[in-house]
């Protein structure tokens, strides 16, 4: 999943850069209110975490452009400011969530996962697919009785086809939702830890679950 | 004296109705009464002429006849008595109801009267004495004028009497009586009457005052927007309306500057909070090698010293504020305190290219704090490094005066217009284009220099030159 954070105070750019990562997420990370929303209308990010006194442009105005250009980005405001007025004002804007500083980094996760499960119309936090089972909240899959290893990347990449189970999902989807921006280019990248997962969750004897749909990219689940 | 307003004016009201009422009183009253004597005695003087024109005398003989058909002294009622004396105090002649009693003889010549206030059996009388040459039956029918006209031929000089005549004033004391009595009475009741007025008028008249006092309880001090005054304010009062409502008008921008500086606070500890918090929870999630936890801790011991500054800032600023801050004056000489000051930031100055050119003339010594001048400078300067350009330049001068020292601090690569030059004292300002360094800078620094200086006596200002030239003027008082 792909997260943009605009957040311009640098201690706190750096561990939620780290915690995030370390979450299975891949995250851009911006300073500068500008350069946020100039990702935020050239990439298609899962969740936005945003930060509302920034220089060069408020945040807030940054969430109404985005809204004014169409943009479905959950965003989450996150922000020193607290009075009722604030929160009211940020969700009114077309916010999805808010979040005052100082804030317990777990619900920062919590809140995320729920905006990313409200993104692809998920209520329940556990995707069933056959015998395999996605936990998205501790991040565990299982097929049948077993729990299966999976990298962090691996399940970045599992996760993100849970999501969209049942319909096909481009190279260029995976590229974008699962790879961090700033990580080198290469569509073959996608198809290689397609092979390692294939080896991990796949098992003889039982159903095939990552379909290849030729021109069109993978689909997890039964092909319609 | 009471401080209620309302009886103070009713009170004045009254007092001032009862001296009105007391001399308006008395002089009706001794008008009146001068009045009534006076018609009393021309009554009487008439009645004792008429008698005196009456009198004849025959050889030694006294004539009565005509006073005896005067009705004034023949009926009772008119408690009118004469008593005629001659020269050597010999009664010739007197009322029938005198009796045994003597009137006084009045002490007069013949030309004049005399009236006498008396009392005789308890009773008041007023009389009039005159001396009179009674009309001789023998004599020239012109003695028929009264005696008092006419001059009397000296051999008559022995027929000279004495006249007294009184009457019982009783009926005129009467009069008078009911006169005081009416007025005294009409007195009473116009104070009383007053009273009602007067209360009824101040009621009214002070009404404007209760409702300004009903509008002033209504303010609420979480709720300073609202203004007293309404169209109906007497002009009276419109002065201390406007006063209040100027100084609801401080109030409430104090109030405000206080709400905003608090969140303000809030909002800068905020901040460096959520960065040690999610530092710490981010690093505890997993076990790390040591040189992890150790960058975690350093960045947090960062943030720490920060906060510390600002916190160290913060109550500074508001010990100032409460000026609880006391100066100790020294022989300072700013050439070397700017260089001292200057100290901390040579390596990121150095680094970023950025020149620095202290002019201050070595001789200029003045007299000040010289720690609270090192905050100043310390702050001008950091300042100065923050903001200038890469490879820019940032310079200090100084100027001695008759009673001041004007230091000035100039940096190159301002991007401030001159609206925002004005605001770069406030609290938590930070030229908006200009706040890379999140966190780092709280953008106290001037401000608190700003309130130091104005502390110690001096003023501070900036400007931004057309070159992109910031520039910090400092005016200190100098002896």
């Amino acid at each position: 999943m792909r997260l943009l954070v605009i957040e311009d105070y640098r201690p706190l750019q750096q561990s939620l850069k780290k915690g995030l990562h370390e979450a299975g997420f891949a995250v851009d990370f911006t300073g500068d209110g500008e350069e946020g929303l100039w990702y935020a209308l050239n990439n298609d990010y899962d969740v936005i975490i945003l930060d509302l006194m920034l220089p060069g442009i408020d945040g807030l105005k940054i969430l109404k452009e985005l809204r004014a250009k169409g943009r479905q980005s959950h965003v989450l405001i996150l922000t020193a400011k607290d009075t009722l007025q604030d929160r009211i004002t940020g969700l009114d804007q077309g916010a999805d969530d808010y979040l005052v500083k100082p804030f317990e980094f777990k619900e920062l996760l919590a809140r995320v996962r729920a905006l990313l499960r409200r993104s692809y119309r998920r209520k329940n936090p556990q995707i069933k697919i056959r015998d395999l089972r996605v936990d998205l909240t501790a991040q565990r899959v299982w097929r049948g009785r077993k729990e299966l290893d999976l990298t962090p990347r691996e399940y970045a990449l599992l996760e993100y086809l849970a999501m969209r189970a049942g319909e096909p999902v481009s190279r260029m989807d995976i590229w974008e939702h699962v790879y961090e921006f700033k990580s080198a280019a290469s569509s073959n990248v996608v198809d290689v830890y397609i092979g390692y997962l294939r080896k991990k969750i796949e098992r003889s004897g039982k159903p095939l679950l990552i379909h290849t749909l030729r021109g069109r990219g993978y689909l997890l689940g039964w092909q319609r | 004296m009471t401080h209620s307003l309302r009886i103070r004016l009713i009170l004045a009201i009254i007092a001032g109705m009862v001296l009105l009422l007391t001399v308006f009183s008395l002089t009706v009253y001794m008008l009146i009464r001068r009045a009534l004597v006076n018609q009393f005695d021309e009554a009487l003087l008439s009645t004792a002429r008429i008698l005196a024109a009456s009198v004849e005398i025959d050889v030694n003989t006294i004539d009565l006849e005509d006073v005896q058909n005067m009705p004034e002294f023949n009926e009772p009622q008119h408690q009118t008595y004469y008593q005629i004396r001659e020269q050597d105090g010999t009664v010739v002649a007197q009322s029938p109801f005198l009796g045994t009693e003597n009137l006084p003889l009045l002490k007069t010549s013949l030309n004049n009267v005399v009236f006498k206030t008396l009392t005789r059996r308890d009773r008041p009388e007023r009389a009039v004495g005159l001396k009179f040459l009674p009309r001789s039956e023998i004599g020239t029918e012109n003695s028929s004028q009264p005696a008092a006209t006419e001059k009397p031929p000296k051999t008559d000089k022995d027929k000279i009497l004495s006249l007294t005549v009184a009457r019982s004033t009783g009926d005129l004391y009467n009069q008078l009586g009911l006169l005081r009595w009416l007025l005294f009475t009409a007195s009473v009741v116009v104070i009383a009457l007053s009273v009602l007025i007067a209360a009824f008028i101040v009621q009214r008249g002070l009404r404007p005052l209760r409702s300004i006092a009903a509008e002033i309880a209504a303010i609420r001090e979480d709720d300073l927007a609202n203004r007293i005054g309404t169209a109906s304010i007497p002009t009276e009062i419109m002065p201390i309306k406007n006063r209040l409502n100027d100084l609801l008008s401080r109030l409430e921008g104090a109030f405000n500057r206080e709400r905003r500086f608090t969140a303000d606070v809030a909002h800068e500890l905020r901040n460096p909070l959520a960065g040690i918090r999610s530092t710490i929870e981010v690093n505890l999630t997993r076990t790390r090698d040591a040189a992890e936890y150790r960058s975690a801790l350093s960045e947090c011991l960062e943030i720490v010293e920060n906060m510390q500054t600002m916190v160290n800032n913060l109550l500074l600023l508001a010990r100032l504020d409460a000026k609880q801050i006391s100066f100790q004056d020294e022989q300072v000489r700013p050439a070397e305190i700017v260089n001292s000051c200057w100290q901390p930031f040579a390596e990121k100055a150095t680094k970023r290219k950025i020149s620095f050119d202290n002019r201050i003339d070595h001789q200029i010594t003045f007299e000040t704090d010289r720690q609270y001048l090192s905050i100043i400078l310390s702050n001008v300067l950091e300042n100065a490094v923050e903001y200038a350009d890469e490879g820019g330049q940032i310079r200090t001068s100084a100027r001695r005066k008759q009673d001041s020292v004007q230091i000035e601090i100039s940096n190159t690569g301002c991007q401030l217009t001159t609206e925002q030059t004005a605001q770069v004292f406030d609290c938590f300002w930070r030229g908006d284009s200009s706040r890379k360094d999140a966190g780092v800078h709280c953008g106290l620094g001037l401000a608190l220099v700003d309130r130091i200086i104005k502390a110690l006596g001096g003023s501070i200002t900036a400007e931004v030159e057309n070159t992109g030239t910031f520039k910090i003027h400092l005016n200190m008082p100098a002896k």
